[in-house]
C-alpha cells in the first residue's frame, strides 16, 4: 500500500501538534477579539465598548463554568427525536437500494474484487453520510430560528454552549447510528459478493500427469493438474501432489481449500468458500535507508528520472542495496520465522526478453556484526505483493563468509576497522540468536541483473504480524467516515449559528469541497498552482491563454497578480484551518488493500478530528452567545 | 413607599432601534421606556400592532439587546441566563416543536431546567391536567388546534413553577370559553403570588385581569396606572337613582336635592370602557405626538 505521508508515532506527534494547534487557536481567538472590540468601539464608543466587552467575556466564562451536561443531552436527544420523526432513516433505505443494484455496476471479473467492493461501499457511505450530516447540521438551528422555537429554548436557563454542543452531539449521534447500520449492511454485502466456490471434477477438470502409484513418488511430485470451473469470472489452477495435498493457486487475490472425498472408486472434491479475499494484515514497518555505490548509507537511492519521487532506486549487479531496519523482533512474535511481504518497482534500462523477470535477492543481516545470509532469490513482479518467509533456521551455505558493510555518513573509519568482531562459525544459524540484536534486524534487498533497477519506499517491505479480525477492521474503516461526518456536523452547526439555512448549507458544502481538495487549495493560496492565483487564472480563462505562457505585460495583469498576492495570505490562513478530508481515505484504503488499520493512526486522526470539533464548538458558542435571537 | 425588593422588573430609558444590514435606522420600536413592575401584580401592556409591546417583552427576556437603557429582571440584567430559572414565557404564537407530543414537550422543557425525572413526571401530569389536555397528551403537536397549542404553550411556561410569567397575547386564537379559562388561570396564578406581565390588544381581557396597565403607541409609553384609576372620568358626575317618577327625571339635576323621598344610590365618577380610553389615547397621540404619561404611578 502506498503511504506517501506516513503517520508518525502518536507520542512523537502529539507534542508539536498540540503546540501548533494552541498557537493557531490563540491567533484566531486574538483576531476575533480585536475585530469584536473594534466593531463595538465604532458602534458604542470607548466606555460603552469596554463595559460591553467586559460583561461579554465575564458572561462567556460564566457560561462555561455553569455548563450542564444534562441540558446538553436534552438538546441532543431532541435532535435525535426530530431526525427519527422526520424519517431521516430513509437514507438507510437509499443505501440498501444502492447495494441491491450495485451488482449491476461492479465488474465481476475484477482482479481485486475485495478492493472494488470495499471502495464502493466506503465511497457510497461517505457521500450519503456527509450529505445527511450537511443537511441535518446546517438546517437544524436555522429552522429553530425560522419557526421561532428558539424563543422557547433561550428563555429557559440553557446556555449557548449547551445548545451548540447539544446540536453537534445530537446530529452526530443520528449520523453515527445510521453509519453503524450502513457498516453492518456493507460488510454483509461485501462478504456475500466475495463469497463463492468452484466446481472441481476429478475426471473432467484434472489431467493425470503420471500413472505411477503416488506412494512410490516423492511427496512433492505433481501427479495431476488442471483448473477449477469458472465462478465469479475466474478459475484457479489446481495441482494435486503425490502426498495427497491439493494446491489451489491464488487468483483474484484469494484461494480455496479443497477436501478430497473418496466414495469407492469415485473421487469427489469439495471446494471451500474463498479464503483470504478480505484480509486484515498487520504490517510491521521498518525504517529504510539505501547503500549506494559509494558504500555509504543514504536516505535515498538513485533517481531514475521518475517525476514521482515516492520510490528510490538501486542499480542491479552492484553492491547497492535497500536496507530496512526492524525493531522489536522477538521469537514470541514470530515463532515460525519472519513472514515478509514486499512490493518492488522494477525499472528496466533495456527490455531484453520481456517474459523474463528481473532477478532479486533478499538477505538478513545482523546490524552489529554485519553477519549476512541470503534467504531468497526471486523473480520480481512489478507492483505485485510477493510473500516470502524468512526461516528461523538458516543453513551455513546461505551465510556470507565476510560481514557486509555499510559506512555511516560522516564516519571516516569503516566498519572493517573494528578488530574485535568475529563472526560465529556454525552448521546452522538461528535467526534470532545470530542475526537479531536487541530486537533489531536488517533486511537487505538487491537487484541481481546488471543495468536493471529495483525501486522501493519504506512501506514496500514489511513483516506480517498476526492478522487482525476482518469484521472489526471493516468496522474500523468506518471510523474515517465517522470522523469526516463529525467535522462536517461541527462546521454545519457553526455556520447555522449566524447564517440562514441554505447559506449555512452552501458554506458547509464549500468546506467539504475545499477540504477534499486541500492540497490544491494550498497550492493556489501559495501561488504555486499552474496558471497563477485566482484572478490570474480567471484572466487566462477569459483570454484563452494556456497555463504555461507568460501573460502580456499590461496593467490589468499586474493588478490581477497584485490582488492574488494579497489574497494569498487570506487563502493561506483559510487553507490551514481547513480539515483535510482526503486524509481520512486512509481508512478505506487500508481495508480495501487488506491491511489492519493501526491504532497509532486512529489515535492521531481522532485527536486531529476532536481538535477541529473543539475549536469549531468554541467559535460557534461565542457567535450564538452574542447573537440577537429575535432580530428580524 | 414601595420596597425596592418588591420591584421585580425595572427598565430605565429602555430604547430599541431596528437597523438594516448597513446599520441604517429602520424603525425606533421603543423609546425611552421607564417601567417598574412589582411582585404579585398583573401588569398589562396594551397597544395596537407595532406599538412596541412584543419588543418590550423580548427586551425583558434578553431575546433582543437594547440600543440604549437598562433592563433589570428578577434582580439580574436581561442578558443573564440565570434569570430564566424563575421565569416563564408564553410567546405570541406557541413556538413549539410540532413533532413532539404534549408529554414529550413538557418533559423536554423540564429537562432544560434540570428538574429531576421523578419531579418532572409529576409536574408534567399536573400541568397537562391544568390545561385540560389529558385526552390529547400522546398526540403530536402538529395535530393540535390553535387553542390546544396555546394551552400546551402555557403549560411549558409554567413547567418550572416560575415567579414571573410573561404572556404575549395569551388569549389570541382562543374561543370564548378558552379565553375565559385562560383569564381564570391568570387570576389563579396571581392568587398563588405569581407576577404576570401580559401584552394584548384585546382590551376586554386586559381590563378583566390586570391590576395595572401601560399603554404603548409607536414605541412610547402613553399611559400607565391602575386600571380603575385610568378608566375614571373626573369631569363628569354620574347619578344612579331609584324610584324616580318621569316628571322628576326631567328635572333631576335640579330636584334631586329638593326631593326628600328620593334616595341617592350612587353619585360619583362614571367609567368608560377600556376600549374607549384606548381609542381616545390613540386619537390624541395622532394629533399631538410625544410622550404622554397621565396618572403617573398609581399602584400605591
Amino acid at each position: 500500500m502506498i503511504l506517501e505521508h506516513p503517520i508518525p508515532p502518536f507520542l512523537q506527534w502529539i507534542g508539536p501538534a498540540a503546540l501548533n494547534w494552541a498557537m493557531s487557536v490563540l491567533a484566531l481567538a486574538a483576531l476575533a477579539v480585536i475585530v469584536c472590540f473594534v466593531v463595538l468601539l465604532v458602534a458604542k464608543g470607548a466606555k460603552q465598548a469596554s463595559h460591553t466587552f467586559a460583561v461579554g467575556v465575564s458572561d462567556a466564562i460564566k457560561d462555561v463554568r455553569l455548563f450542564s451536561w444534562k441540558r446538553c443531552f436534552a438538546m441532543a436527544s431532541l435532535a435525535i427525536r426530530e431526525s427519527i420523526r422526520k424519517k431521516v432513516v430513509v437514507v438507510c433505505v437509499v443505501f440498501l437500494v444502492l447495494l441491491m443494484f450495485a451488482g449491476w455496476f461492479l465488474d465481476p471479473e475484477s482482479k481485486d474484487p475485495a478492493r472494488l467492493c470495499a471502495s464502493f461501499v466506503y465511497q457510497s457511505t461517505t457521500y450519503l453520510v456527509l450529505l445527511l450530516a450537511l443537511f441535518l447540521s446546517s438546517l437544524s438551528l436555522p429552522n429553530d430560528f425560522k419557526s421561532k422555537t428558539i424563543y422557547t429554548i433561550v428563555t429557559k436557563p440553557i446556555r449557548s454552549s449547551e445548545i451548540v454542543l447539544g446540536r453537534i452531539i445530537g446530529v452526530a449521534s443520528v449520523g453515527s447510528i445510521i453509519l453503524v447500520l450502513m457498516a453492518i449492511c456493507s460488510y454483509f454485502f461485501v462478504a456475500n459478493t466475495l463469497n463463492h466456490t468452484h466446481v472441481l471434477d476429478d475426471r473432467e477438470d484434472l489431467t493425470k500427469l503420471t500413472d505411477e502409484d503416488p506412494s512410490t513418488l516423492p511427496p512433492d511430485t505433481v501427479i495431476a493438474k488442471g483448473y477449477t470451473r469458472l465462478a465469479n469470472g475466474h478459475k484457479h489452477m489446481v495441482e494435486k501432489h503425490a502426498n495427497g495435498e491439493i494446491i489451489v493457486f491464488e487468483e483474484n487475490k484469494h484461494t480455496h481449500d479443497v477436501v478430497e472425498i473418496k466414495e469407492g472408486d469415485l473421487v469427489r472434491y469439495q471446494v471451500s468458500v474463498a479464503r483470504g479475499a478480505l484480509q486484515a494484515k498487520s504490517p510491521k514497518y521498518g525504517s529504510i535507508k539505501f547503500r549506494n555505490a559509494d558504500s555509504f548509507e543514504h536516505e535515498r537511492g538513485i533517481n531514475v528520472g521518475e517525476e514521482w519521487a515516492y520510490r528510490s532506486y538501486i542499480a542491479g549487479g552492484t553492491d547497492e542495496a535497500v536496507i530496512w531496519t526492524f525493531d522489536s523482533i522477538t521469537p514470541n512474535k514470530f515463532p515460525d520465522g519472519l513472514p515478509v511481504e514486499m512490493t518492488i518497482s522494477v525499472y528496466r534500462t533495456y527490455m531484453a526478453d520481456i517474459e523474463k523477470t528481473v532477478m532479486g535477492a533478499l538477505y538478513v543481516r545482523n546490524p552489529v556484526t554485519g553477519l549476512t545470509a541470503e534467504t531468497h532469490v526471486f523473480n520480481s513482479e512489478k507492483y505485485t505483493v510477493k510473500a516470502l518467509n524468512i526461516p528461523r533456521v538458516i543453513d551455513k551455505s546461505k551465510v556470507k563468509s565476510k560481514p557486509w558493510l555499510v559506512k555511516k555518513m560522516g564516519e571516516k573509519e569503516t566498519f572493517e576497522a573494528s578488530p574485535d568482531l568475529e563472526l560465529p562459525q556454525k552448521e546452522e544459524y538461528d535467526l534470532f540468536e545470530d542475526f537479531v540484536v536487541d530486537g533489531k534486524l536488517e533486511i537487505w534487498l538487491q537487484c541481481l541483473d546488471s543495468q536493471q533497477y529495483f525501486g522501493a519506499a519504506e512501506p514496500d517491505l514489511y513483516l506480517r504480524e498476526k492478522d487482525a479480525n476482518v469484521f472489526l477492521n471493516f468496522l474500523k474503516g468506518y471510523l474515517g467516515v465517522w470522523q469526516q461526518m463529525l467535522i462536517v456536523v461541527s462546521f454545519g452547526v457553526l455556520f447555522s449559528t449566524f447564517l440562514s439555512g441554505p447559506v449555512a448549507m452552501a458554506s458547509t458544502f464549500g468546506i467539504i469541497i475545499a477540504g477534499f481538495c486541500k492540497t490544491l487549495f494550498l497550492e493556489i493560496a501559495h501561488l504555486q498552482a499552474l496558471g497563477g492565483g485566482p484572478i490570474e487564472s480567471l484572466n487566462r480563462l477569459v483570454t484563452h491563454e494556456n497555463m504555461m505562457v507568460d501573460l502580456p505585460n499590461t496593467i490589468s495583469t499586474h493588478l490581477g497578480q497584485a490582488f492574488d498576492a494579497i489574497a494569498s495570505g487570506l487563502l493561506s490562513v483559510i487553507g490551514l484551518a481547513l480539515p483535510s478530508f482526503s486524509d481520512y481515505n486512509y481508512y478505506a484504503d487500508c481495508v480495501a488493500n487488506g491491511y489492519d488499520i493501526p491504532l497509532n493512526s486512529i489515535c492521531v486522526h481522532l485527536v486531529t478530528t476532536f481538535s477541529f470539533v473543539v475549536t469549531i464548538f468554541v467559535f460557534a458558542f461565542v457567535i450564538l452567545r452574542n447573537r440577537e435571537v429575535a432580530k428580524q | 413607599m414601595v420596597n425596592e425588593s418588591d420591584v421585580i422588573v425595572e427598565t430605565k430609558n429602555l430604547t430599541k432601534t431596528y437597523r438594516d444590514f448597513w446599520g441604517r435606522q429602520k424603525v425606533r420600536a421603543l423609546k425611552a421606556l421607564d417601567l417598574e413592575i412589582r411582585r404579585g401584580e398583573i401588569f398589562g401592556l396594551l397597544g395596537p400592532n407595532g406599538s412596541g409591546k412584543t419588543t418590550t417583552i423580548k427586551l425583558l427576556l434578553g431575546l433582543l439587546f437594547p440600543t440604549s437603557g437598562q433592563v433589570n429582571i428578577l434582580g439580574r440584567p436581561a442578558s443573564d441566563v440565570a434569570k430564566n430559572e424563575r421565569l416563564g414565557y408564553l410567546p405570541e404564537e406557541s413556538y413549539l416543536y410540532r413533532f413532539l407530543n404534549a408529554e414529550e414537550t413538557l418533559d423536554f422543557y423540564g429537562r432544560l431546567f434540570n428538574i429531576p425525572a421523578s419531579v418532572r413526571r409529576q409536574r408534567v401530569a399536573q400541568l397537562i391536567q391544568l390545561v385540560g389536555l389529558e385526552s390529547a397528551k400522546k398526540r403530536q403537536l402538529r395535530e393540535y388546534s390553535k387553542g390546544m397549542t396555546r394551552r400546551i404553550g402555557l403549560a411549558q411556561a409554567l413547567i418550572n413553577d416560575p415567579d414571573l410569567i410573561l404572556l404575549d397575547e395569551p388569549t389570541s386564537g382562543l374561543d370564548p370559553i378558552g379565553t375565559r379559562n385562560m383569564k381564570d388561570l391568570i387570576l389563579q396564578l396571581k392568587e398563588r403570588g405569581k407576577t404576570i406581565i401580559m401584552s394584548s390588544h384585546l382590551l376586554g381581557d386586559v381590563q378583566d385581569v390586570c391590576d395595572r396597565v401601560g399603554i404603548l403607541y409607536q414605541g412610547e409609553l402613553k399611559e400607565l396606572g391602575r386600571v380603575e384609576d385610568l378608566l375614571k372620568i373626573v369631569e363628569e358626575t354620574e347619578f344612579r337613582v331609584s324610584g324616580l317618577s318621569e316628571e322628576t327625571k326631567k328635572k333631576i339635576e335640579q330636584l334631586v336635592k329638593d326631593d326628600p323621598k328620593a334616595e341617592m344610590v350612587f353619585c360619583g365618577n362614571p367609567t368608560t370602557s377600556l376600549e374607549g380610553l384606548f381609542h381616545d389615547i390613540i386619537a390624541e397621540s395622532e394629533a399631538r405626538p410625544g410622550l404622554r404619561v397621565r396618572g403617573g404611578d398609581s399602584a400605591k
